[in-house]
Parts: C-alpha cells; structure tokens; sequence
C-alpha cells in the first residue's frame, strides 16, 4: 500500500481513511505478528505434519490419511483418552461454574471479613500449579492423607483410595482442577453481580418474589454473558489441560486419567512420533472448533435477557 | 471492499509464505541429517546404514566441546572427571550444557532435531539411546573403535556389545548400574534376625520382610520398600533371563512376582504403592531414617550411601528370585555416550568419550562410590576399599559388581521407550490394584505386541 499523501490540501476522503486503516493495522501488527510466528505457522505445520510420519530426525514421509486410520482403528489410548477428555471436561466445566456463582453471590454481600474470604478463594488460582497439586495430593493421601482420617474418623472404614484408584483419581482431579479455578471465575462472576442494578432486586421483593424466585429471574439473566464467557474459556481451557495429570498422575493408574493433551505429550515427546501428534492435535482443535462454534451458534439465545 | 479484499490477499500470501518458511525447513533438516555420507540408503530408516564419525588425527588445535549432561551442577564426580580430561588435553575447553533430569531424555530429542551441536551426548539409557539412533541424531562409532590402537572392547564386560543396535556400536558404557537388595545392619541385629543372603526366594525374602516390620503409625518400620518404577518388579525375573523387556511372550513370567510383591504390600510389609506415587516419596530418604530394612535398588546408592549415611551400617546381597540363582548374574542399565550427529569436532569428542570411559575416569568415579562401565581389578580393589573411607559401607562389595555375566535391563531395541511408556501404565494399574494381576500382564502383552506389529 502506498504512503499516506500528507500535503493536507489534497487529501481525499479516501486517503484519509486509508490513513487510519493503516493506523488501525499497526496497531495490532505487533500482537499479529506474534502470532502469526509463534501460533498459525505451527498450527498450519502441524496439519501438514498429521499426514506425515517424523521422528525428529529422518525425513518427512507424507503417508496420507495413515495417522487417523491407526488413531480410530487401533489405537486404544486415543478412545481411553477421549472418554477421558470428556469425562474431565462435562464434570469440571458445570461445577466450577456453579461454584464460582454460589461463592460469588455469597462474597457479594456485605459478609463481615468478605476481602479475607476473597483473598482465600483467590489464592489458589495464584499459587503455582506443582504447589498446589503436591498440597492436594498430601491431602488426599489413601494412607496417610487427612481426608481419609476424616472420613475413618467418622465411621467410613474404607474410604476411597483416590488416585490411587482407577475410579477415584479422575474425580480427585477435577477436585484439584475446581478449586484452583474457582476463584479465578468467582471474580468474573463477581464484577458480573456488581453490574446488576440493586433496583431490581428491590421492585421483585416488593411483588413479594423470594430469594430463589429473584435468583432465577434476576441474577442469573443478568449474568448470562458472563456465564457463556466463562463457559467458552472453561470448556477450551479444560480440553487442552493435561499439567494437572502430569504433575499428579502421570495418567495412571493405568490410563485412569490420560487425556487427550497428554496422549499428545507422550507420542511426540516421549515416543517421538511426532506425525501421529499432530493427528492426535488436529482432532482436539477440531473438537474445541465444534464445541466452540456451537456454543457461539445459541450465545444470541442464550444471552438475550432484556 | 476493495482495500479489505486487499489486506486479506495480503495476509494469505503471509501465511503462506509463512508456512514454506516454516515447514520447508524442518524437511529440508530431516532430509541432509540421516543422508549425507550413505549416498545410496534410501529413506527406509531402519535399514539403512548408519552414519559413522569420521576417523580424523585430532588437530591438538584449540577446541571447545559441547557436552549435553543431566546432573552436573550437582555431582562432584562429573566435575573431578572433566577437570583431569582438561589436564591432560589442554587445547580441548569442555562446555557442559546441563538440562533437568526429569525431562533430560525428551529435551535431548527436541534439542537434537533442530541440530544442535552437541559433540557429546550422555543419554540415560539405551531406550533414550535406541530412540535416538533411530532418529538419525547419533554417529556410529565402529569406525573410531576399529581405528583407535588403545581401544580395547574386553575391557568392558561385554557392554560394547550389548551397545549396539543392527550390528553398529553408538555408544560407550559411562556407567554400569546393576541392582541388589540394600539392608541396614543395625536394624537386623536389632532385631536379631540373620542378614539377607544370596539366592533367597521370594517367599523367603517375603517372610524376612515381614519379620523385620514392626511399630506402628509414624514409628512403623517396613520390612523392605518397593520403589515405584516397572523395573523394582520385572528386574526379578529379568536377572533370571525368564524376562526380556522387548519380547512380550516373556512377560507371563511376572506374574507370581507381582503376587508376592502385592501380597506384601496387603499385609503390610511394603509402603503402598498408591501412598508411595501420592506424596512422591523418594526410597533414598526411607532408607536413610531407617524407615525400611531393606531396599531394592541400583549400585548408585552406594554413592549415595558413602556421602549420606553416617549412624548405621549397611550392606549388600543378590536380589531373590525363584529360579535358584545366587550372584551368578546381575541385572542393570548402561549410562552410555556417544557423539552427537551434529558435532563439530567428533575426532576431539571421541577422545573425550575414550577418556571419560576409560581406565582413569574409572578410577576417579570408583573412588566415590560409582561403578564405571570400564572394569578392571584396580576398580574392585577401589570398591573393596570403600570400607576404609566410608565405615558404615560393607566390606567386599566388588563381588557384586563383576557377575559372571551382566544382563541389560533394556536391550537396545527401536521400540525400547514406547514399550516403557506401556510398562508404566500397567504397571500403576496393577500395583494399585485396578486390575488383577492377569489381567494387567495381559493387558501388556497385548499392548506391546500392538506396537511391535
């Protein structure tokens, strides 16, 4: 594009808006360049790569549509890590959501000690990951953890083994996963219940509307976007997470809590397939499209409450 | 409209031109790495011939090595090491690159796809080895071995050997670990019950842990201690060669050593593995308080040991097992080196590798407690010694140090680490009790053999 005419005597109209387009792109040039570099290259990249095989070191081989075949027909880590994902993803999604609200709604009122309460919830949304994981698993130690002294201490004489159980050690998980998130959202949900006109609630408890009745016909129409935002950033966040596994489980026992991020980790990194990865990688980006693109579909019905 | 029909051409051509940037260079890499000097190897990876270091006189000009390490910052052995290589080379500056040892094998193949310059690389053990072979990020050095007159393959128990993948040697043993039940004096005669010996089966290896067990809650002593990882199981039956790691029909004979191990933990003789894997508890640190009599890990210990146990004695014998084997065999894993696919001076780096696996270095790592993969009469003299500097150490360790015949944990196999990425899973299923004992070990076996098709 040429250079903005700046003898202002000639500038057309449509210079000038040629000149803040320009402005306006270079504005976001830095951030687009970025990326560009560090995410859409790699993305294109790893399409291309999921229709090859490569072990880092040999060539590229284009082997077609090999990658999925194997990924739907043999390989059973891939389905194991699938209904793992989902598992991981429908149960952290609604609970950390609903959580989030009940606390919020509760920090919102004029609570005795509520910026100490806050400051606690938030705080495990800042600690660093490794910390807390090794703190919940201290806690929920099978042998040694005082959960399970709580739970022997008032009569339960065999209390779940949690990770170390196949059924046990996803929910322990998504425990984690719930409440170093909650915090995070209790604030968003917070700002939220703050922007809801206190006249609302007045007018409804003058009809005679009690607190559910207000709840449901106020606060949670009023918080709807904030919820579909939250629920957006959730379900993508959920999908793709696998350090929490990584730092507990490692996956196990068995394959209890391999996710499909981690079946990704493990083929390009530890068995060095990386081809197979990126196919891996390319059905979780299509998966997060599709949940993404639907949930994007019914956001103007979903959030219409006025 | 037209101005935006524009910006997005522009963005298109961008990304395209973005994509052939990034793409076509990492084929163009892939492609010269494995074909260079095997003109007519088609890409057929396996079965082509390896690339060999170049046989080259060492200039005696000044040169800076890049060695790729694990650990460096905190071990005294390595540093003793490089500073009497720099004595006698003193044109070679050796730079350490030290990467975390958690991750150290997965950074290595990252590091080395995008062809960096490592002159030498140490890698943990032969499936991180195998892999890398495969990949092409690794000199052959049948050239250099045939080559160099003060080479001498003998002098290391039949590790060269078992270091080669397709008939091409890649790597000399740094290390050799073999693995043997520790136990704590002290306690036993506490206790006054006999030492452990040689050729214990498990049953009475079993009926020894239970015996030393006692006390309760935070004062509980466990009788041994089973440490987390596939091989403080499989390594039984491996010593015994009635299991090899990559052959899955060998794998039925795991079975009554994972009953007796879990039969253990039930009554509680062994920490549990779920407790073990949950508070991440490290078996140096139950073994040091005493908390366990017995332990069954591998000779590094000893150094361990030397540098961290002053108020008890302790000693060593053979692992148990069913098939009536006392010393005869050991079982353990190779610390091999080799010299990096990218290096810029393999001639220099292979008097590096010669050195650091040679006579001299042995001494060095045999004087602190580490077991080289380089034997001599002058190391188990060294080990035998051990006693002299480090009072709570036993007497005569150098017995269980040179076997009649070392038998590798992991043969080099192309497969070797997909196969103990399945191990672990199965593994944690098992020893958590997710699946019975059969069922998991079918499981494996099923498992491995769908990767090895």
């Amino acid at each position: 594009m040429g250079k903005a005419n700046n003898t202002e005597k000639t500038v057309s109209k449509n210079a000038l808006k040629r000149r803040k387009t320009l402005v306006a792109y270079s504005f976001i040039l830095p951030n687009l360049i970025g990326f560009f570099v560090f995410t859409f290259v790699p993305i294109v990249c790893s399409l291309l790569l999921s229709f090859c095989e490569w072990d880092s070191g040999n060539p590229i081989k284009f082997v077609g549509l090999e990658n999925f075949i194997y990924m739907f027909s043999r390989d059973g880590s891939f389905w194991i890590s699938l209904k793992n994902t989902l598992y991981y993803t429908i149960v952290t999604v609604p609970v950390t959501m609903a959580l989030s609200l009940f606390l919020a709604i509760l920090m919102n009122k004029p609570l005795k000690g509520r910026v100490f309460f806050r400051s606690v919830l938030f705080f495990p949304y800042v600690a660093s990951l490794v910390a807390i994981a090794v703190v919940w698993m201290a806690l929920f130690n099978p042998d040694r953890g005082p959960i399970n002294g709580l739970l022997m201490a008032i009569g339960i004489s065999n209390p779940p083994r949690w990770a170390a159980s196949t059924t046990w050690a996803m929910p322990t998980i998504i425990g984690l996963t719930v409440w170093k998130g909650m915090g995070y959202y209790m604030i968003v949900y917070l700002a939220a219940l703050q922007g809801v006109s206190r006249d609302l609630y007045e007018a409804a408890s003058l009809d005679g509307a009690n607190k559910w009745q207000q709840f449901m016909n106020i606060t949670w129409p009023c918080v709807t976007p904030t919820t579909f935002y939250i629920l957006v950033l959730l379900m993508v966040s959920t999908f793709k997470s696998y350090d929490t596994m990584y730092i507990t489980t490692q996956g196990g026992p068995g394959e209890a809590t391999k996710v499909l991020a981690y079946h990704i980790y493990n083929s390009a990194f530890v068995s060095s397939k990386f081809g197979y990865a990126s196919a891996l990688a390319m059905i979780l980006l299509l998966i997060i499209v599709a949940v993404t693109l639907v949930q994007f579909k019914f956001e103007k019905r979903f959030t219409s409450y006025l | 409209m037209k101005k935006r029909r524009l910006a997005a051409g522009f963005m298109a051509a961008a990304m395209v031109i973005g994509t052939l940037a990034g793409c076509g260079g990492g084929s163009s890499s892939g492609g010269s790495s494995s074909g260079d000097s095997t003109t007519a190897a088609p890409a057929e990876t396996t079965t082509a011939a390896p690339v060999q270091a170049e046989v080259k006189e060492a200039t005696g000009e000044d040169v800076t090595l890049k060695v790729a390490l694990w650990d460096y910052s905190n071990t005294e052995y390595y540093k003793t090491m490089i500073n009497a290589f720099q004595e006698k080379y003193p044109n070679i500056t050796v730079e350490v690159v030290e990467f975390t040892a958690d991750e150290y094998d997965n950074v290595v193949v990252t590091q080395l796809s995008g062809k960096q310059d490592f002159d030498v690389v140490f890698t943990k053990g032969t499936p991180a080895l195998s892999a890398l072979i495969k990949q092409g990020h690794i000199y052959a050095l049948d050239d250099l071995l045939a080559a160099d007159p003060d080479f001498d393959p003998e002098k290391y128990s039949g590790l060269v050997d078992q270091l080669s993948l397709d008939g091409h040697t890649y790597a000399l043993p740094f290390r050799y670990d073999n693995n043997l039940i520790f136990y704590n004096k002290d306690l036993f005669d506490a206790a006054g019950v006999p030492y452990p010996e040689d050729g214990m089966t498990m049953a009475e290896y079993h009926e020894l842990a239970s015996k030393m067990t006692s006390g309760e809650g935070n004062d509980k002593v466990y009788g041994t201690h089973v440490h987390t990882w596939p091989s403080n199981v499989y390594q039984y039956p491996n010593r015994t060669e009635k299991f090899v790691f990559c052959d899955p029909t060998t794998y039925e004979s795991l079975i009554p050593y994972y009953n007796e191990i879990i039969a253990m933990q039930d009554e509680g003789v062994v920490q549990d593995y779920g407790a073990l894997k949950s508070s991440n508890i490290h078996y140096s640190g139950v073994f040091y308080n005493q908390q366990v009599a017995m332990l069954q890990i591998g000779t590094w210990y000893i150094n361990m040991l030397c540098e961290n146990v002053k108020d008890f004695n302790w000693g060593v014998c053979a692992m148990p097992n069913d098939d009536g084997m006392a010393n005869e065999n050991s079982i353990g894993g190779v610390t091999p080196v080799s010299i990096g696919a990218y290096a810029k001076h393999p001639a220099e780096a292979w008097q590096f590798i010669s050195y650091v696996c040679g006579e001299e270095s042995a001494k060095v790592l045999a004087s602190c407690g580490i077991v080289p993969g380089y034997s001599s009469e002058a190391v188990g003299e060294i080990f035998d010694g051990l006693h002299d500097t480090y009072p709570n150490a036993p007497e005569g360790l150098s017995k269980y140090l040179s076997c009649e015949k070392n038998v590798m944990e992991q043969p080099m196999h192309a497969q070797n680490k997909e196969i103990d990425t399945i191990m672990q899973e199965q593994h944690s299923a098992i020893m958590t009790k997710s699946v019975s004992v059969e069922e998991g070990v079918q499981q494996l076996i099923d498992r491995v053999n769908e990767i090895l098709e």
